[in-house]
């Protein structure tokens, strides 16, 4: 006891800056100051989720009557109360919360519960006890609701919204004015403004169905993949690879991963269904083996990888598989059972069994040289990062098991507790799935079985006997030509040696070609019983296999005495050169007749082997795996299941989020109970069956938010004093359409679209952040990885590579720096303002030109004023040290500052429009 | 502006409340909490219950600023601040061969250590100290004789001999700075909290800095903010005046008044759009932004210009000397940000991985103490002189120590080194708010296991925050669960 006194009084000295002691005269308020203290802290074991000990202490009733061992609280007496011996216990294995989960309380804290239990430990009769977790909305599967009636709403959508709005008090604003709009869908849609060409088109169609034709316009564009796949990029964290790349030594992600970066931008732009993409990316080589198309789609999977630990990698694929599709929060069960939701650490290593078997493979791609098959990690060696061919996943240890170890680490397997089957969240119904192991096809698992293989591997045979023989003819005439010398020379010696050497060259090229035929000949033999054995063709398979062995054989004969020539023509040479008594030149001759030896012998077992008879041949490439487990194909057919309570919520809670800047449920990546509220729950499951129905597809999702009048509703309120600041200051109703600030690669992306730079191409392997300045690509093809992010992007809030659920949005003084200072900025303002000057002769027009092109707008009259006023001023500086001779730039920009100074005050006013607010902001 | 884009009577709202907000509104705040309130807080619904940081601190701050040097690659416990006598008692012996119990059979062996990667890493064989050790100060605390002028300061520094940490390899130097095993996700660095929890105090400088030079980008994981956000990143400042910011300096082609004039131009546009929207708190950041970001530009270069500092200033510090100087630059260009109101400078005083010694630790360890012996003693001497003392805290740390007993791993060179070691190291720090030459913590005889008042590197960042006001616990962020080993436990031994 009088230890106990000692500890309090300790954390009461640590803790006294934190709150001041509750004055014990003072009646502690259970509701108000006991309650919050156990919600937090005890009622992940202690109540409607679990009853360790037998023990609630979700109610007062509860916490007094207490669990096995007894009362938790005697009402009046704080020494025989367990709930405050057992918060203050100095032996940590006695003292709650136990470590690792939960926080020791505040001496404030154990003060409020000594002073309530001393006060008598009262509570309201009225409370009820905590609600069952699994009842949480989110677990329940969303039904369509009705559209609540309204005369004004045609679009659904509108008709929630009107809902909400009506609740709160507040009244909707107008449609945004039709440039405002047009901007803001085109940066929505596809991640850069409308040019002035396409805002004057828009402008003057006045017919109906204008702004919808805009839309199936953007959405069919292939910018819209681009700009979307960026969105889908941060939530599947794309990553390129990093690990040591300074090294180079790829330890996270895998090289060639763009490839699944570019199916992405594919998949959406050709509005492959959600659930598709789901399934392709957790189980292409299950589904789908033979299609290579899609196989880079588990770059989902590859993207987690982790050379030095496997547990790691395995850890990362059931964390974001649960945060990105399905909301769920696994990785909290890695070590314990869930605190708030009714997921078990056995659920979470059913997630790790449905992924154990996995392992990295690098494939072939026609017109590519064949990476070769995935090193297996050797310890303390470097590994260079992939770069031919493509990587994806497949099951390799197809009987492997899976233990559960605590404390999420892995040395600490429980002993003596049997495997876990594959399976995902039992109070989802998802602890037995139906696993069927995959029958893969021949091509999937021999990738030597496909024809662009065979394909290569004849064109790289002919052409080396192409060449052999070419080789060959050029050898006859060499020895015609020495043929003849000898002749003409009446048999010299120094002839009649060049003759028997052109004569041991042509044996030479004579036995290339041989051997090269014979190549082809086994190699069609391969692919003839290839044929038979694996690919269904009709033949005798021992027959043909037998054939490809003999022919193979035959060819190994033919490359050995292509050596015996050599040989022989090496010992011819070197007894030219042999001089007497010369020790050097003896030695020279005896290897070369040593090799020749050992090169009769290697023909003779060559030959020997031709009197066997056998059936093995060399496959094409490396052959794997027959099957797959079929366990990621269980898992994703679970997660793509309209039976899912989760996973339509939470697909169009991010689509939702990237349109409006604030997701209907703000936690993204958490829809459990300790995750935020859905602000408009009704349309979220209306949303979520609406996609179901609509085959998954996101563009018809697209087209039905942003010709909402949600969507087309102004932002501007007029100013702070608009009556539903009062309400809804926050604007959670969606009152008006909430303002933002573009995103990083927007910035970047479209100062280079205004200048007319933006190069268009789609795809490729990722570009060097350090070309970010200069190259005129589009920000989502530069490598983008765990070790650093393009800096200009960094500084505008570019996703974090290894968790971008939702991005921060950041004013600083170094983005404003990046602005005016940049190359990009500063060059492309150039380019843009000599463009402009083209059409534009006089200021006001060229004002107005490039408000048009930068601001999407027209200029006012104050801001034309103030930029007619600005170029005024910059012609005068520039004149005015135009005395001053410039300093020769040692490296000049490739877009020099004009040397026409009105020009250059031009550029000037372009660059300083980048900086300007409404550039950066989407209204 | 042309348009009305609502048709609400917008243009009539009193110029008078706007001008009020530009010219009353920010006056007196932080920086960083003027972002937080109008930018990335109000941005982010998930976190609106959640009440952000307002720039004041917690408790009463004993330390305005810290100056944090790292030497990356391990430096040796027993070759730096905690000889070890016994070392060469017990030369070539093994474990078992000693008086004392063989460390790798003690239970804390396996508890403090798990390896990223598996396989053994031997070094049975008891390794000699490299260089002898004096007792040096009123206390007589023992320094090797690689520290020659620090030999003169152990009376103002207090040395941590019980550090410890969990991971076996060099992930260990991002976790010295996170505070997390790299089998665990990182937490943002103890840089960015007190960012996050501080704000800034000088708007003209960013306030969370890095200073030094690596090839290996992962270095950049020292000063990453990771869920906080990269506005809390550190800032990478370089000591070349003509260049020591990204982004920092004027193109070579534009002038200094055609630049001045655009920044003039840009937001008296921006203006006219602040009165349109005067519920558009993005505006006035900008505005704002716009403002220091000139003020930045030119206050930056003249934070890092060491010029105008007296000779014998930069002779304190190593400048003069070919193999000082270098990183005499860094801790005077760090000093002179600390004066400036920069919070927390992470100084990198060596190469990346520089001084890993796995092999000729004694030649390789003598060259690394004889770079920054003399810049660090300056610093402090400096500190002293100036006044600095009772308001910056300077820490000096590295990622783990290194193996009492001999490395035989590589087999291709002579075993002239020590192994990577998380058991036990040493750490010091002096300055604001530290006693002034003590030790505290010890590790065994044979300088292996941390024994005596054990600290995991929590432990210091909670040391640091506490000096600066901060309680990490207030600092937490909705739906990131932290340990309580993530916060750590001030070393309140070592607080005056």
């Amino acid at each position: 006891m009088l230890q106990r006194n000692w500890f309090l009084f300790v954390l009461l000295v640590f803790a006294s800056w934190t709150r001041p002691a509750v004055d014990a005269a003072e009646p502690v308020d259970y509701l108000r100051q006991v309650k919050p203290i156990l919600v937090t802290h005890c009622y992940g074991c202690h109540g409607a989720l679990k009853q360790e000990g037998g023990l609630r202490l979700d109610t007062g009733v509860a916490v007094r009557k207490g669990g096995e061992s007894g009362p938790g609280v005697v009402p009046g007496k704080t020494q025989a109360s367990r709930l405050l011996s057992r918060v203050t216990a100095r032996d940590v294995t006695l003292r709650m919360p136990p470590e690792g989960q939960g926080r020791v309380l505040e001496a404030a804290q154990v003060e409020i519960l000594s002073d309530w239990i001393r006060q008598g430990a009262a509570s309201p009769d009225s409370e009820k006890p905590q609600a069952d977790p699994r009842r949480h909305w989110a677990f329940q599967l969303p039904l369509r609701p009705p559209v609540p009636e309204s005369v004004a709403a045609q679009n659904p959508i509108d008709a929630f919204i009107a809902v909400g709005r009506r609740d709160r008090g507040v009244i909707a604003l107008p449609v945004s004015r039709p440039d405002v709009l047009l901007r803001r869908v085109y940066l929505d849609l596809v991640g850069v403004p409308p040019t002035r060409e396409q805002r004057a088109a828009f402008l003057a169609d006045q017919s109906p169905g204008a702004y919808e034709r805009v839309v199936d316009r953007l959405l069919a564009s292939p910018r819209y993949g681009e700009r979307w796949g960026r969105h889908w990029m941060d939530v599947w964290r794309y990553s390129d690879w990093y690990g040591r790349r300074r090294v180079p030594d790829s330890l996270n992600s895998y090289g060639q991963i763009w490839r699944w970066r570019d199916w992405i931008i594919r998949s959406l732009n050709g509005d492959k269904g959600y659930d598709r993409m789901i399934v392709e990316m957790l189980a292409a080589d299950e589904v789908a083996p033979a299609d290579q198309q899609n196989l880079v789609a588990t770059g989902f999977i590859i993207r987690n990888f982790y050379r030095w630990n496997y547990n790691t990698w395995l850890k990362d694929n059931i964390e974001h598989t649960g945060k990105a599709f399905l909301g769920l929060t696994f990785n909290c069960c890695h070590c314990h059972d869930h605190k708030y939701d009714p997921l078990t650490q056995v659920d979470y290593f059913r997630m790790r069994a449905t992924f154990e078997p996995i392992e990295v493979r690098q494939d072939r791609v026609a017109g590519e040289p064949d990476p070769g098959v995935y090193p297996k990690y050797s310890y303390g060696k470097p590994y260079k990062p992939l770069t031919t061919g493509m990587v994806r996943i497949c099951d390799e240890k197809l009987d492997v098991e899976t233990f559960v170890y605590s404390k999420g680490d892995s040395r600490n397997v429980i002993p003596g507790r049997p495997s876990i089957k594959p399976g995902g969240p039992k109070f989802l119904g998802a602890a037995d799935w139906k696993v069927e192991a995959v029958q893969l096809p021949a091509q999937a698992w021999y990738p030597g079985s496909q024809e662009f293989v065979r394909e290569e591997e004849r064109r790289k045979v002919r052409q080396d006997l192409e060449q052999k023989r070419g080789v060959l003819g050029t050898a006859r005439k060499l020895v015609a030509g020495a043929q003849a010398a000898y002749i003409a020379e009446a048999g010299s010696d120094l002839a009649r040696q060049k003759l028997e050497l052109a004569r041991l060259t042509l044996a030479v090229d004579e036995a290339n070609v041989q051997a090269s035929v014979l190549t082809v000949a086994a190699l069609e033999a391969r692919i003839c019983a290839d044929d038979v054995k694996y690919l269904g063709r009709s033949g005798d398979a021992n027959r043909s296999a037998a054939t490809a062995s003999r022919a193979e054989r035959e060819a190994a004969v033919a490359l050995a005495r292509v050596v015996v020539a050599r040989a022989r023509r090496s010992v011819d040479q070197a007894r030219g050169s042999l001089k007497p008594g010369d020790k050097k030149s003896r030695d020279l001759l005896l290897a070369a007749e040593k090799k020749q030896v050992a090169a009769g012998k290697a023909v003779a077992t060559a030959v020997k082997a031709l009197e066997k008879s056998s059936t093995d041949y060399t496959p094409l490439s490396h052959q794997y795996a027959r099957t797959s487990t079929g366990r990621r194909a269980a898992l994703a057919s679970w997660i793509t299941d309209r039976k899912n309570p989760l996973t339509a919520r939470v697909a169009v809670n991010h689509i939702w989020g990237r349109h409006f800047g604030r997701a209907i449920v703000a936690s993204t990546e958490n829809f459990g109970n300790s995750g935020d509220r859905p602000t408009h729950p009704q349309l979220l499951d209306w949303l979520a069956v609406e996609l179901m129905e609509r085959d998954w597809r996101m563009k018809p999702l697209h087209r039905l938010i942003v010709t909402s009048q949600t969507y087309r509703a102004t932002s501007r309120t007029g100013g702070t004093d608009h009556p539903n600041f009062s309400r809804d200051p926050d604007n959670i109703a969606l009152w008006r359409f909430p303002p933002s600030r573009m995103q990083a690669e927007v910035v970047r992306d479209s100062i280079l679209w205004v200048a007319g730079s933006l190069d268009g191409r789609i795809g490729g392997r990722e570009i060097s952040q350090a070309q970010g300045l200069v190259s005129p690509r589009r920000s989502v093809y530069f490598d983008h990885h765990g070790e650093g992010r393009m800096g200009f992007l960094d500084l505008f809030d570019a996703a974090d590579p290894c968790d971008c659920y939702r991005r921060t949005r950041s004013v600083r003084p170094q983005q404003a720096l990046a602005m005016v200072n940049s190359e990009l900025a500063l060059q492309q303002g150039r380019r843009l303002a000599r463009r402009l000057s083209e059409t534009a002769i006089e200021e006001p027009g060229f004002v107005a030109a490039a408000f048009r092109q930068v601001l999407a707008r027209e200029p006012s009259q104050a801001e034309a004023a103030a930029c007619i006023e600005f170029l005024a001023q910059q012609l005068t500086i520039f004149k005015a040290s135009g005395a001053v001779k410039p300093v020769a730039d040692p490296k000049p920009a490739a877009v020099p500052p004009s040397a026409d100074y009105r020009l250059r005050a031009r550029e000037s006013l372009v660059q300083a429009l980048f900086s300007h607010t409404d550039f950066l902001t989407i209204r | 502006m042309s348009g009305n884009d609502t048709g609400s009577p917008s243009s009539h709202r009193p110029r008078r409340a706007f001008l009020a907000d530009m010219g009353l509104g920010f006056t007196g705040l932080a920086l960083g909490a003027m972002l937080q309130r109008d930018g990335h807080g109000r941005d982010d619904p998930h976190l609106q219950a959640h009440r952000r940081p307002d720039g004041r601190p917690h408790l009463v701050p004993r330390a305005k600023n810290v100056i944090w040097i790292f030497l990356s690659g391990g430096y040796s416990q027993m070759e730096t601040w905690d000889p070890k006598p016994a070392l060469n008692r017990y030369a070539d012996k093994t474990y078992d061969e000693t008086e004392y119990p063989n460390p790798l059979k003690d239970p804390l062996f396996d508890l403090r250590s798990r390896a990223v990667v598996g396989g053994t890493r031997p070094h049975a064989k008891i390794f000699p100290m490299q260089v002898g050790f004096r007792r040096y100060g009123e206390l007589g605390i023992g320094i090797t004789d690689w520290w020659p002028e620090l030999a003169s300061c152990v009376d103002d520094m207090a040395f941590v001999r019980s550090m410890y940490t969990t991971d076996n390899d060099h992930n260990a130097e991002f976790q010295m700075h996170h505070g997390r095993h790299k089998l665990d996700p990182p937490e943002p660095v103890l840089g960015s909290w007190i960012h996050y929890g501080l704000g800034t105090a000088n708007e003209n400088l960013p306030s969370f800095v890095f200073l030094g030079k690596y090839k290996d980008t992962r270095v950049r994981w020292n000063f990453d903010a990771n869920y906080l956000g990269p506005a809390h990143s550190g800032v990478e400042l370089s000591l070349d005046p003509g260049n020591p910011l990204p982004f920092g300096t004027r193109s070579r082609g534009v002038l200094a008044a055609e630049q001045r004039n655009q920044f003039d131009f840009i937001n008296r546009l921006n203006r006219i759009t602040a009165v349109e929207y005067p519920e558009d708190a993005d505006v006035r950041a900008r505005i704002r932004s716009y403002e220091l970001a000139y003020r930045m530009q030119r206050s930056v270069p003249e934070a890092v210009k060491l010029s105008g500092e007296t000779p014998s200033t930069q002779k304190l510090y190593g400048i003069d000397n070919k193999t000082t100087a270098v990183y005499g630059r860094r801790l005077l260009a760090a000093r002179r940000l600390a004066e400036r109101g920069v919070r927390y400078s992470l100084v990198y005083l060596s190469d990346y991985g520089e001084w890993d010694s796995h092999t000729k630790l004694k030649t390789l360890h003598a060259r690394s103490c004889a770079r920054v012996d003399k810049p660090i003693a300056g610093l402090l001497k400096d500190l002293k002189q100036r006044g600095l003392w009772d308001d910056t805290l300077v820490v000096c740390c590295t990622e783990f120590g290194r193996t009492p007993g001999l490395e035989v791993r590589n087999s291709t060179e002579k075993f002239t080194g020590r192994d990577h070691h998380p058991h036990g190291f040493t750490v010091w720090l002096a300055g604001a708010g530290i006693k002034r030459g003590v030790i505290h913590g010890r590790t065994d005889e044979l300088g292996f296991h941390a024994v005596e008042n054990p600290h995991y590197v929590t432990d210091l960042h909670a040391t640091v925050l506490h000096l600066l006001g901060l309680d990490p616990h207030r600092l937490d962020i909705p739906g990131r669960k932290r340990l309580d080993i993530d916060y750590g436990r001030p070393i309140h031994e070592i607080l005056a």
